[in-house]
C-alpha cells in the first residue's frame, strides 16, 4: 500500500466523520421515532390461572420482538364482563379484549364491540379455511364478526389410573378403560364408588351446578337451550328432561357422583374419584400434582359424541375515538399470537382454534393434547343468542336442585324454561 | 345578642365556622352517600341498564315485577331466616363470652384469641370453612368419619346449607362483638356488683339485675348493627354456596347483585330491589329503637 493512499488528509478525515456522525446520527433518529411510533395498547382478559403466567411470557416475547407494548389488565371473567359493559360505553374500554364465545351475542347486541369487516380479517391473513367450523362461526353475531378465535377449552375425559387399576378397571396393558355407552359409565363408576369414593364426575367445583357440563349432555342428546329460531326456551322438550333425568340420577338413585357443592379436582387428585369430565384447562395442573392419570375423548353418553367447547376469542371493544395506529398493533398482536399459538398450546394447555398449529410434531407428542385435536370434529358452542348468558345464570341453581333431589326433573325444566322465556329479548 | 365587628351576630358566625369546617364531610357524604342513593331511587323508575346510555320512566313497573319475582320471593325469605335464626347466637354468645372475660387472668390472650377471625376477610373466611366442609376431602367430615358420625355435604344440603353459614358468620363476627360488650361491661360501676354481693346477691342475680339492664344501650346497639348487616347479607353466601343448593341460601343482595351485573345489567330491577330492602331495615330498625329505647343512669 503506497504512502499517498495510507495518509488521509484532514479535510477528508473531518468530512468522512461528519458524515458518519450524521449518517448514524439520522439512522439513530429514524430508530428513534420508529420507537416513538409503535403504540401501546391496553389489552383485557380473564386468565387469571397459570395460563396467566404464560400469556405474560408471550406478551413479553411479542413486545421484544414487534416493540409493540401491552398493558395487560387479568380480571375474572365475571368481572371482566361487567367492566366491559360500563367502560366501553364510557369510552374507556381496553384496545384489545378476550373474551368467552358465548359472550359475543350480547355484547354485539349491546354495540359493545365493533365489527370486523372481512376485507381487514382477509387481509391479516385470517380465513375460514383454517379453523374448524364451531370455532370460526363462534365470532359472528346476526351474520357479522365480532371477533377471532384463539384457542378452544373444551371437555375430556380423565381416568384416575390409581382408582380405576384399584377398581380392576385397567385393560392387559395396564391403561384405564374407556366407557363407550352411557350403560357402561355407569357400570364402571358403580364398581368404584364407596364411602367417600365415587365414580364419575362432570364439573370442576360444585358438579351438581355446573352448566357447561349440563349443556355438553343436552347437545349429545340433540337438546339445546333454545329453539333454533332462538326465540324460546326449548329446556322443556323430551330430550332435555331426558338428560335431566339423569343428572338427577348421578348423586342421588346411583349413588356414583360426588355431591353437589364437592371439588371434583381435590377429590381426583386425592384419589377419591375415577372418571372425570371436566375443562381441558385441568391437566396442566393434574401434572403439576404428579397424578397419574390418562386421557379420552368425552365418552357418548347420549345420541352423538358432541363435546362441549368454549374458544376464547379477540375482539375489538368499542373505543372513543378511532386510533388506527393502536387499532393495527392490536392486529399484529392477533397475528403473532395465532402464528405463535403452538408455544400456548404446549404451555398453557389450550388446543388452538386454528387448524395449521394442530400439525406441530410437539403438540402431537403430548398424549392429552392429542386426544383433545382428535375431539375436535365433535366440537360444539353455545347459541348465538344474546340471552344465552342469562339463561345459562338462571340454570345454575336449578339443575342443582335436581342433582340433589330437591326438584324432579321435570318440573324443574319447564320451570326453568319459563324463566328463561321470560328474559328480555 | 353579641355582634362581631362586621355587624354579624356571632352565633352565626359560629355557624358559619363549623359548617365551613363541616363541608369536606358533607360534601364527601353528599357525593358519595346522599347522590347514588337519590339517583338509586331514580333508577328504580327507569329500565336503565348497564352501558346503555337510553332509559325510559317506566313507574313502578321494577316494583310490581318484585311481586311476582318468585326468586325475590325465595331470597327475601331466606334473608329474613338468616337474620331472624342468627340473631340470638349473635346477642348471646360474644355477651357470655364477655362477662366471661371480663376478669381473670389470660382474658388479654383470649381477647385476642377470639377477636383473630375477625381481622379475616370474609372471602377468607368462606374459603376457610369451604375446604374444612368439603364433603369428600374436607377435614371436618374426614374426623367425623372417623368418630362414627353423619358424614354429609353440609353446604349441600338445604336444611343445613344456611344453618352452616349462620355458624359461620357466628364464628367470625364473635370477637367483634366481645369488644363492643367489653367495653360496655367496663363502664358498669363496680360498687353496683359489691352492694349486691353485701345484699346476697349472687352471680346469676347480679348478671340479671345488673349487667344486662345496664348493658341495654350497648345491647340496642348490638342488636340493631346485626340486623342491618344480616339484611345485607352477601359474602358468605356467595363464597361458600353461592346461593344454593339450589336457591336455599340465596339472599335478596345476591338476587340484587345477579340482577345488576349478571343477568342482563338491568340496573332499574336491581335498584328497585335495593330500595325495597332499605324500607324493610328502616322499619325494622325504627321498631328496634322504639322497643329498646330507654335511658340508663349509674
Amino acid at each position: 500500500m503506497s504512502e499517498r493512499h495510507a495518509g488521509v488528509s484532514r479535510r477528508k478525515f473531518i468530512a468522512g466523520a461528519a458524515a458518519t456522525s450524521g449518517a448514524a446520527w439520522l439512522a439513530g433518529g429514524a430508530r428513534r421515532v420508529a420507537a416513538q411510533a409503535k403504540p401501546t395498547i391496553t389489552y383485557w382478559n380473564g386468565l387469571t390461572g397459570a395460563d396467566g403466567k404464560v400469556m405474560d411470557e408471550l406478551i413479553d416475547q411479542f413486545t421484544r420482538e414487534t416493540g409493540i407494548k401491552i398493558e395487560q389488565q387479568r380480571i375474572p371473567w365475571a368481572d371482566l364482563y361487567a367492566k366491559l359493559q360500563v367502560s366501553v360505553p364510557a369510552g374507556e374500554g381496553p384496545d384489545l379484549a378476550l373474551i368467552h364465545t358465548v359472550e359475543v351475542p350480547h355484547f354485539a347486541s349491546d354495540g359493545v364491540l365493533e365489527v370486523i369487516d372481512e376485507g381487514t380479517l382477509g387481509n391479516k391473513g385470517f380465513r375460514a379455511a383454517d379453523y374448524l367450523p364451531a370455532t370460526w362461526q363462534g365470532g359472528t353475531y346476526e351474520s357479522k364478526r365480532y371477533s377471532i378465535a384463539l384457542d378452544v377449552p373444551q371437555h375430556v375425559l380423565y381416568l384416575n389410573v390409581k382408582v380405576m387399576k384399584e377398581a380392576g378397571l385397567v385393560g392387559p396393558d395396564g391403561r384405564p378403560k374407556v366407557p363407550g355407552s352411557r350403560d357402561e359409565l355407569i357400570a364402571m363408576a358403580k364398581q368404584m364408588a364407596k364411602g367417600d369414593s365415587f365414580g364419575v364426575a362432570i364439573g370442576t367445583v360444585g358438579p351438581g351446578r355446573y352448566t357447561w357440563g349440563f349443556h355438553n349432555l343436552l347437545w349429545q342428546n340433540g337438546a339445546n337451550v333454545f329453539t333454533p329460531d332462538l326465540k324460546r326456551s326449548a329446556l322443556a322438550d323430551p330430550a332435555a328432561i331426558e338428560v335431566a333425568e339423569f343428572w338427577g340420577n348421578l348423586f342421588g338413585p346411583l349413588k356414583i357422583a360426588p355431591p353437589a357443592n364437592a371439588s371434583c379436582r381435590d377429590a381426583f387428585i386425592a384419589g377419591k374419584l375415577g372418571m372425570w369430565i371436566a375443562g381441558s384447562w385441568n391437566f396442566t395442573g393434574l401434572r403439576d400434582a404428579k397424578v397419574e392419570f390418562t386421557a379420552a375423548p368425552v365418552p357418548r353418553l347420549f345420541k352423538q359424541p358432541v363435546v362441549w367447547s368454549m374458544p376464547h376469542q379477540f375482539t375489538f371493544p368499542k373505543p372513543r375515538a378511532a386510533d388506527a395506529a393502536k387499532r393495527d398493533a392490536a392486529w399484529t398482536h392477533i397475528r403473532w399470537m395465532t402464528d405463535h399459538v403452538a408455544d400456548w398450546t404446549l404451555k398453557a394447555g389450550q388446543v388452538s382454534a386454528s387448524r395449521k398449529a394442530h400439525s406441530d410434531p410437539r403438540i402431537a407428542a403430548d398424549p392429552v393434547l392429542r386426544v383433545l385435536m382428535s375431539q375436535g370434529a365433535n366440537w360444539q358452542v353455545g347459541q348465538p343468542s344474546p340471552r344465552w348468558v342469562a339463561a345459562e345464570n338462571l340454570t345454575r341453581p336449578v339443575i342443582e336442585s335436581v342433582y340433589i333431589a330437591q326438584k324432579p326433573a321435570r318440573a324443574a325444566m319447564e320451570d326453568l324454561a319459563r324463566q328463561i322465556n321470560a328474559l328480555p329479548v | 345578642m353579641r355582634r362581631g365587628r362586621r355587624g354579624g351576630t356571632v352565633s352565626r358566625r359560629s355557624w358559619l365556622t363549623a359548617y365551613l369546617f363541616l363541608a369536606p364531610g358533607l360534601l364527601l357524604f353528599a357525593a358519595f352517600r346522599l347522590y347514588p342513593l337519590l339517583d338509586g331511587l331514580r333508577l328504580s323508575f327507569t329500565n336503565a341498564r348497564l352501558g346503555r346510555p337510553a332509559q325510559a320512566f317506566v313507574g313502578l313497573a321494577n316494583y310490581e315485577r318484585l311481586l311476582d319475582d318468585t326468586r325475590f320471593h325465595t331470597s327475601l325469605y331466606n334473608t329474613v331466616f338468616y337474620t331472624v335464626a342468627s340473631t340470638l347466637p349473635i346477642l348471646a354468645i360474644p355477651l357470655l363470652l364477655a362477662v366471661a372475660l371480663n376478669r381473670g387472668t389470660m382474658r388479654t390472650v383470649l381477647r385476642g384469641a377470639f377477636f383473630f377471625p375477625f381481622t379475616l376477610s370474609v372471602v377468607t373466611v368462606g374459603l376457610t370453612w369451604l375446604w374444612l366442609l368439603d364433603p369428600v376431602v374436607g377435614p371436618f367430615n374426614y374426623y367425623l368419619r372417623a368418630l362414627g358420625g353423619p358424614a354429609r355435604s353440609w353446604l349441600a344440603d338445604p336444611t343445613t346449607a344456611m344453618w352452616v353459614i349462620i355458624v359461620t358468620t357466628v364464628w367470625w363476627v364473635t370477637g367483634y362483638y366481645l369488644v363492643i360488650y367489653l367495653a360496655g361491661l367496663q363502664d358498669i360501676p363496680r360498687d353496683l356488683y359489691e352492694s349486691a354481693a353485701l345484699d346476697g346477691a349472687g352471680a346469676i342475680r347480679s348478671f340479671w339485675a345488673i349487667t344486662l339492664p345496664l348493658l341495654r344501650p350497648v345491647l340496642l346497639f348490638v342488636f340493631v348493627t346485626h340486623m342491618i348487616g344480616s339484611f345485607q347479607i352477601f359474602g358468605q353466601v356467595f363464597v361458600l354456596t353461592q346461593g344454593g343448593p339450589g336457591d336455599a341460601t340465596r339472599t335478596v343482595v345476591q338476587h340484587l347483585y345477579e340482577t345488576a351485573f349478571q343477568n342482563f345489567f338491568h340496573f332499574g330491577s336491581a335498584s328497585a330491589m335495593a330500595w325495597v330492602l332499605f324500607a324493610i331495615i328502616l322499619v325494622f330498625s325504627v321498631l328496634q329503637f322504639r322497643l329498646l329505647r330507654g335511658h340508663t343512669e349509674y
